[in-house]
């Protein structure tokens, strides 16, 4: 199985050693790859914005309940 | 500056998605672009083990110290854990469709995985069926400290008795050499690093939104 | 200690021969679903369904045993007798009878297949000699996951949401030792299998050993 296998992807690397691998060229070329780039870039920094704004606001309940629990 | 690991989350996450898309990948048949999950999915699965360990730690600390503090990290983490875990099966079951035709193989390291998935939701239910906290809090911690022990012999050792389809192990022609890469080294550690500590910072919200609400209840 | 261990044993096996309420149980349980087995199946060509099907009866056997394995010890009085003796002797003596338990019923559940659906196991010795670790580990696991689902509210469900998910890298190892020796493979190939059934079985007894005493005390 594994010898067969080994045969299979021998033949594989040979032909992919005689034409070049496709790739996503086109889209480097045509510079679109950028599109998806500054979207998934805008994706994370909302998301990020987010967690950092539930953090804020975490800690401003946190600081609530030490002060109430003080004033008692 | 305490939050600066916070900081470093953000910029680690955004060089991995830059340098992710743009920096030049080895050209592979099968693979192809689909190689650049590597940033993506692998790192689920690194973030997920880490807080799974350090939750056991937090489990022991709670079987020493009796802290309900200790419980509190040890389940928090639990729950980031799952939820990066799920995300690591639904990424690698959709990365498997296109590279080896199937969503699902039965492969070492995906059973391994969904054992995991079971063991930590056993875990959850265990915790359901207790109401005393003190209890709860040390009988869980007995489970968690058996079932990741257990856990790790099983990632650590089956894998390398059998054939996988993952690179490493068995004969894949996936990325055998990519640990050779430079280009993809650059990224990948940078990456790893930044979706543990992204993990890490959710369940540190998750802990201080506990410690809260146990707060207020007495 | 040793003394408490064998007082403790004795009291389990003689209200075990006075009732013999599990071992009824498991000799209805097993002999049922083999039954059945060999109904669907008559005899069995293939080796892996036989051992898988027969691993597969033995744990749900073996659960089913140890299920109950703490129950009488929730009651007071027993609280008061366990006040005399320390943890660790405890959890020993419930191994040790726990393992004699599952052994007859592995032996039984054996006999039923071979006299049913034959016996394709070509190396015999070196068979038994996996599922006597194959059992050990089981019941290993088994003790100390019904020693924490009895201190829960419902603990019969959850000893097997519990122990299903690690009792698995036993039994994967458990089966695929099982059938090389029924292929007929010698020591040379087993003994990877064979090394990490023991180095479950230690793992899982000193980890009962270490975190016992935890749970006894709530």
């Amino acid at each position: 199985m594994k010898f067969v296998l080994g045969i299979i992807l021998s033949f594989l690397s040979f032909l992919t050693q005689a034409q070049p691998i496709e790739m996503a060229d086109q889209m480097r070329a045509s510079g679109k790859i950028y599109v998806v780039v500054a979207v998934l870039v805008t994706i994370l920094v909302g998301l990020i914005i987010f967690l950092i704004t539930i953090d804020r606001k975490v800690k401003r309940i946190e600081q609530e309940l030490k002060q109430s629990n003080a004033s008692k | 500056m305490r939050n600066w690991w916070k900081a470093l989350a953000v910029i680690l996450l955004l060089f991995t998605l830059i340098g992710g898309f743009l920096i030049e990948v080895p050209k592979q048949v099968i693979l192809y672009e689909s190689i650049r999950n590597l940033y993506f999915h692998v790192p689920m699965w690194f973030s997920m083990i880490l807080l799974f360990f350090v939750s056991t730690i937090y489990s022991v600390k709670n079987l020493s110290s009796g802290k309900i503090v200790d419980d509190t990290k040890a389940v928090e983490l639990v729950n980031t854990g799952i939820v990066f875990g799920i995300l690591g099966t639904i990424t690698g079951s959709i990365w498997a469709k296109f590279t080896w035709g199937a969503w699902w193989t039965n492969d070492v390291k995906l059973n391994g995985s969904a054992i995991t998935m079971l063991i930590y939701l056993a875990y959850m239910v265990l915790r359901g069926s207790m109401d005393d906290e003190q209890k709860r809090a040390r009988i869980s911690a007995v489970y968690n400290i058996f079932a990741f022990v257990l856990l790790i012999v099983f990632i650590g050792i089956l894998p390398r008795m059998t054939d996988s389809l993952h690179p490493g192990n068995g004969g894949n022609p996936g990325f055998n050499n990519y640990d050779l890469d430079n280009n993809m080294k650059l990224v990948f550690y940078p990456a790893v690093i930044g979706w543990v500590l992204l993990g890490f910072w959710i369940a540190n919200i998750r802990i201080r939104l506990n410690k809260i609400k146990q707060q207020l209840i007495y | 200690m040793l003394n408490e261990i064998t007082t403790l044993l004795k009291k389990d096996f003689t209200s075990e021969f006075r009732q013999k309420a599990t071992l009824n149980g498991i000799l209805l349980y097993v002999a049922s679903t083999v039954f059945i087995a060999y109904q669907v199946f008559n005899a069995i060509e293939e080796l892996t369904t036989w051992i898988a099907l027969f691993w597969i009866i033995l744990v749900f056997a073996s659960t089913n045993a140890s299920i109950n394995s703490f129950k009488a010890e929730s009651s007071q009085a027993y609280y008061y007798y366990y006040s005399l003796c320390s943890a660790s002797s405890i959890i020993f003596s419930k191994l040790i009878f726990n393992a004699s338990l599952l052994l007859v019923t592995a032996g039984l559940t054996f006999g039923l297949f071979v006299l049913l659906m034959g016996n394709p196991i070509e190396n015999s010795i070196l068979f038994s000699l996996v599922l006597l670790l194959g059992i050990l580990a089981i019941a290993s696991t088994l003790t100390l996951v019904s020693a924490i689902a009895s201190k829960t509210n419902n603990n019969s469900t959850l000893t097997a949401i519990l122990s299903f998910p690690i009792l698995l890298p036993v039994l994967l190892t458990a089966i695929k030792a099982s059938v090389l020796c029924g292929l007929g493979f010698g020591w040379e190939d087993c003994v990877v299998y064979v090394s990490t059934l023991g180095l479950l079985n230690l793992l899982t007894i000193a980890l009962s050993y270490v975190l016992f005493p935890y749970l006894w005390r709530s």
